[in-house]
């Protein structure tokens, strides 16, 4: 082993890095999110703030988009250049890089943002609604971290690249792929962009996030745990079956539709295979996990981590059920879908990245979060969410009985309006957790050190 | 684990080479070969009133909550025949949707042809239907105290209509109007009439 030790201003250097990255999506967490609470008292209240700017068409993509590529795109970028950096042994290379992407990350969701607030979008185009000059930065964002991110790891000090750098490396290399075959005209028109659509919706989710969500949880779980991870191996199978099933599946988004009935089949096939990465993931961090629950229990971050790898196997098994013809029948285009999307994209992907900010940010700058503030962000956002998903769960399959039975359609939005309130509820305690989150960023990051714990003196007092 | 994948220039080329390639296969080329599709007879683009109102329906994100594709189950019956390739053949977007918190809109000229009932709706969908939870569009509108010739007047049901004044449906609005009345699916040759 020849692991630099790296001086203390570079390591600072990360560290300020990993905070500005963590403050800056704190703040579209609580801006996407207020909005998310505000759409969904629109249901049981729909003339509830009737403005155009703040009406509902234009506020969900707002939603998606802030939670998307605002929040949870930059907090697992800071998250994977730390992750990076130290599984290399060095501070982060190019640092200037690193600081750009954070800018273009930002400028494309203002810019996102303040656009579809005026109604300038690319139609329905699900995570896709920014304009092409929009998303150009977040192309740019994507490109600078991604030199960030490989310039370390070819300068590595470490012998080997760590099995999370696969997973991190792989995101950026995908996603610019990804970015491009999606903002490419010439190949969508009409049933066209629906296949189009079908393939970008899933890869954006498949191969940015999860790849991000588990390259991060497989160097946090060891290193918060004080064990190597249960099977390099697995990780290694996970990482194949991930990059080789998830692009095959994007059609299950649009079954019964006129898209060509074998590639529907097909989709539906490769959403049993991703039973493989899923069980090959959960089953080597539960093994990791396995006879260190004590452990588990008096961190402030494992317990974020251990939710989010549940709501992984869960929302994941979920996904290769609701692929299943027979149950699309009842479940697409009801409610279910959207709680299947918070399993995911809350349950999992903004639970990892709380866990590993959480593990990782306060070894980085020395400063803790509240313990108090740090269990009520925990119970509300892990209550809520599972509130959020059952009652949608629930709401959406009578939905989905309403019309197979041939009810008009107003009895499926009457049946569903009490589980929509419930779901109110709560987004409304995810919401109340995300403040009590902000408050320990702010302790974790800007806030003056605890004289009682400045010990070391090695980072910025 | 000690080969190749520890050079980065492989890490990061062959899954990068991998991804390209289904890129290319699964999301490319299905989009190429189904832009392709021709308009099933009868289908013809909108007008320019009619796309300008399309406009409309894409800006205001109306495909959040209606869907415009009719799947061949039974319980999708009620909306129209089941879609076909060849009905999308002008529809860029596409505005199939993935939600239904209102019904879907395929054919929705058809089911519902009232121009009066669309903008009365719009302006406020409760004065029609008392649980429904779709947003009001009371932007579309202007209210004046008079109508002026040539003026399109909403006769907005009583307890919704503003006191003494009229409603009258902008440009933006009839637009729309003309979009969801374009929404008409073409019968199918030989298809059994629902």
């Amino acid at each position: 082993m020849t692991v630099a030790q790296p001086t203390a201003p570079t390591v600072r250097g990360d560290a300020e890095l990993f905070a500005a990255f963590t403050i800056s999506a704190t703040f579209w967490l609580l801006l996407a999110t207020a909005v998310g609470v505000l759409l969904s008292f629109k249901f049981p209240y729909p003339d509830l703030a009737t403005s155009p700017y703040l009406s509902f068409g234009r506020l969900r993509a707002i939603h998606t988009n802030g939670t998307f590529y605002g929040f949870a795109s930059v907090a697992l970028t800071g998250v994977g250049m730390y992750v990076t950096a130290r599984s290399s042994g060095i501070a982060l290379w190019g640092k200037s890089y690193a600081w750009a992407a954070l800018w273009c990350y930002n400028i494309a969701a203002i810019l996102g943002t303040i656009t579809l607030d005026l109604g300038i979008n690319n139609g329905d185009q699900e995570y896709r609604e920014w304009v092409w000059w929009v998303t150009i930065f977040f192309v740019v964002a994507v490109v600078l971290s991604a030199i960030a991110i490989i310039g370390t790891i070819a300068t590595r000090a470490e012998r080997y690249i760590y099995i999370s750098n696969w997973y991190i490396v792989g995101a950026y290399a995908f996603t610019t792929i990804l970015a491009v075959t999606a903002a490419i005209p010439f190949y969508q028109h009409g049933l066209g962009q629906v296949a189009v659509q079908g393939f970008y919706m899933h890869n954006a989710v498949g191969m940015w996030f999860t790849f991000l969500a588990l390259g991060a949880i497989y160097y946090a779980l060891p290193k918060l745990l004080n064990r190597p991870i249960y099977s390099y191996a697995l990780g290694v199978l996970g990482f194949w079956t991930n990059l080789v099933f998830y692009p095959i599946i994007g059609a299950h988004h649009f079954e019964f539709t006129p898209i060509p009935w074998w590639f529907q089949t097909l989709a539906i096939v490769f959403s049993v295979g991703m039973l493989v990465p899923v069980f090959a993931g959960t089953g080597n961090f539960v093994l990791t996990i396995s006879g260190r629950w004590e452990r588990v229990r008096r961190s402030v971050a494992l317990p974020f981590i251990v939710v989010g790898i549940a709501y992984y196997f869960l929302g994941s098994a979920q996904g290769t059920v609701e692929a299943l013809r027979s149950l699309q029948t009842i479940w697409h285009l009801t409610s279910y879908t959207v709680g299947h999307s918070h399993a995911t994209m809350y349950g999992f992907i903004t639970f990892i990245a709380w866990g590993c900010i959480y593990g990782l940010l306060p070894k980085a700058t020395g400063k803790e979060p509240n313990p108090l503030a740090t269990g009520l962000h925990f119970w509300l956002a892990t209550i809520g969410v599972t509130i959020y998903v059952v009652a949608l769960s629930i709401g959406g399959t009578i939905q989905g009985l309403n019309w197979a039975q041939g009810d008009p359609f107003i009895a499926s939005v009457e049946s569903a309006a009490p589980y929509w309130m419930a779901r109110s509820i709560g987004g409304t305690m995810m919401f109340v957790s995300h403040l009590l989150f902000a408050y320990n960023v702010y302790l974790m990051t800007l806030a003056r050190r605890n004289p009682n714990l400045d010990a070391s003196g090695s980072v910025r007092a | 684990m000690k080969g190749g994948m520890n050079n980065v220039v492989l890490l990061v080329g062959i899954p990068f080479l991998i991804y390209e390639v289904l890129a290319i296969l699964m999301g490319a080329m299905p989009g190429w070969v189904l832009s392709q599709t021709p308009p099933a007879p009868g289908v013809v683009p909108l007008t320019a009133q009619q796309a300008r109102g399309r406009e409309t329906y894409v800006a205001e994100g109306c495909s959040y909550c209606h869907t415009q594709q009719v799947r061949p189950l039974k319980q999708d019956l009620v909306f129209g025949r089941p879609s076909i390739a060849g009905d999308y053949a002008y529809a860029t977007p596409e505005l199939l949707g993935s939600e239904r918190n209102g019904p879907d809109l395929s054919n929705i000229g058809s089911r519902q042809p009232s121009e009066v009932w669309q903008y009365i709706h719009l302006y406020e969908p409760r004065s029609l239907v008392s649980s429904s939870i779709m947003p009001a569009y009371p932007w579309f509108f202007r209210v004046k105290k008079h109508a002026d010739p040539g003026d399109v007047v909403v006769a907005v049901p009583p307890g919704y209509a503003p006191s003494g004044r009229v409603v009258i449906a902008t440009q933006e609005a009839q637009a729309l109007v003309a979009y969801l009345e374009s929404l008409k699916q073409v019968p199918l040759k030989g298809a059994v009439k629902q």
